[in-house]
């Protein structure tokens, strides 16, 4: 009941500061296996944005915006992971990463593939250039067998 | 707008919001159905106007859930601002008397103007943000920009600087509209705008909807300013 006490604090007494600095971001990236104990080989950004979105999807996504938002809430759970380590903020990820890995769309690059692991890579400008750098990174899990209700 | 007419438009307002936000999720994974469905529902009859008083303590039992659930808010500000216009709304019913309600609607329009303000106050002591280097960052590295090809609005530092000022006036200026029906008035367009410009850049779209909520607060909350004075 406490935590979520604290939980609902920063909503009744709000702070505010929107955007006040800008922190470095993260981007997820995972990795398709063979097995458990393969080395990673590839990694491929998770839902990398459109190169263009047109005005009229703009607007569309005014009322109709899941995946963007669902996207947010994994930055949300990716800048958790760094700073607060959770079992929570990871199994968000493994949770929509793996969902979207058994979908149709995905079948051409995880044929062959049994397990997924993901890293979290953060982007931070460092004077004129930017920086990556790898914060995090999951242990493998089967995507295969997996079935979130 | 007397006291009532605001907490009933600020329901109807909030109710359409959370049926966008309710809806988005019905799409996704059973143990977020199972709050979202019955959200959508209480939102429909909050809308209705059904047994307004119960619905709002209610969806703010849901918000904790939802709270609970995500550890945390699954929409930041957006989750933010609608658990607080529950708790001012649920504030106002609970209140035994008239002044008491007044207490909780003000204190929603009093975060609505702070909302803006610390907003442009944290943007205009940050020399990041007064150089324009932080709009430029937000374009150029960060998670919000929608699409590869609003990052090339990176390359443009000047326009950039500009509308980092602009929107750091815009904010810091808020407070000041509440001088009279007008101003306040034209400000609110401002910031809709604003949000809705948020909205298709960054798709911050539940954001626009919940904050447009609290707007009949704030136009209550200057009359009865006005009245006292």
């Amino acid at each position: 009941m406490l935590h979520i006490f604290k939980l609902l604090l920063p909503a009744v007494i709000p702070s505010w500061n929107f955007f006040d600095v800008i922190v470095p971001s993260p981007r997820i990236q995972y990795t398709l296996l063979n097995a458990k104990d393969d080395l990673p080989a590839e990694w491929h950004e998770f839902r990398p944005r459109p190169a263009f979105v047109s005005i009229t999807k703009m607007l569309r996504r005014m009322f109709w915006n899941p995946c963007w938002n669902e996207s947010l809430f994994l930055v949300s759970c990716a800048e958790r992971l760094e700073e607060h380590p959770t079992q929570h903020s990871e199994d968000e990820i493994f949770k929509r990463l793996i969902h979207e890995l058994n979908s149709d769309s995905y079948s051409s690059i995880t044929k062959g593939k049994t397990h997924v692991r993901f890293r979290l890579v953060f982007i931070r400008r460092e004077g004129e250039k930017l920086e990556e750098e790898v914060t995090y990174q999951s242990a493998a899990q089967c995507f295969r067998e997996a079935e979130f209700k | 707008m007397n006291i009532e007419l605001a907490l009933r438009v600020t329901e109807i307002m909030m109710g359409f919001a959370f049926v966008q936000q309710s809806l988005e999720h019905l799409r996704t994974y059973n143990d977020e159905r199972i709050i979202f469905l019955p959200r959508l529902l209480l939102a429909i009859l909050l809308i209705a106007g059904f047994q307004t008083n119960w619905i709002v303590f209610i969806l703010l039992g849901l918000g904790l859930i939802m709270l609970n659930r995500f550890q945390g808010p699954y929409n930041g500000g957006a989750d933010r601002m609608s658990l607080l216009i529950l708790a001012c709304l649920c504030g106002a019913y609970i209140a035994p008397t008239v002044q008491w309600q007044e207490i909780a609607l003000g204190y929603l329009a009093i975060q609505l103007i702070l909302s803006y303000f610390i907003s442009g106050w944290v943007k205009v002591i940050n020399p990041q943000w007064r150089n324009g280097q932080a709009l430029v960052d937000v374009f150029h590295f960060s998670s919000y920009p929608v699409s590869e090809s609003l990052r090339d609005w990176a390359k443009s530092p000047q326009l950039l600087l500009i509308m980092s000022w602009l929107i750091i006036i815009f904010e810091l200026a808020f407070p000041i509209s509440m001088l009279s029906t007008t101003s306040l008035s034209i400000a609110l367009v401002i910031a809709a705008c604003f949000h809705f410009a948020n909205a298709c850049l960054f798709g911050l779209n539940r954001f626009f909807w919940i904050w447009l909520a609290a707007y009949p607060s704030i136009l209550w909350f200057q009359q009865r300013l006005f009245d006292t004075i």
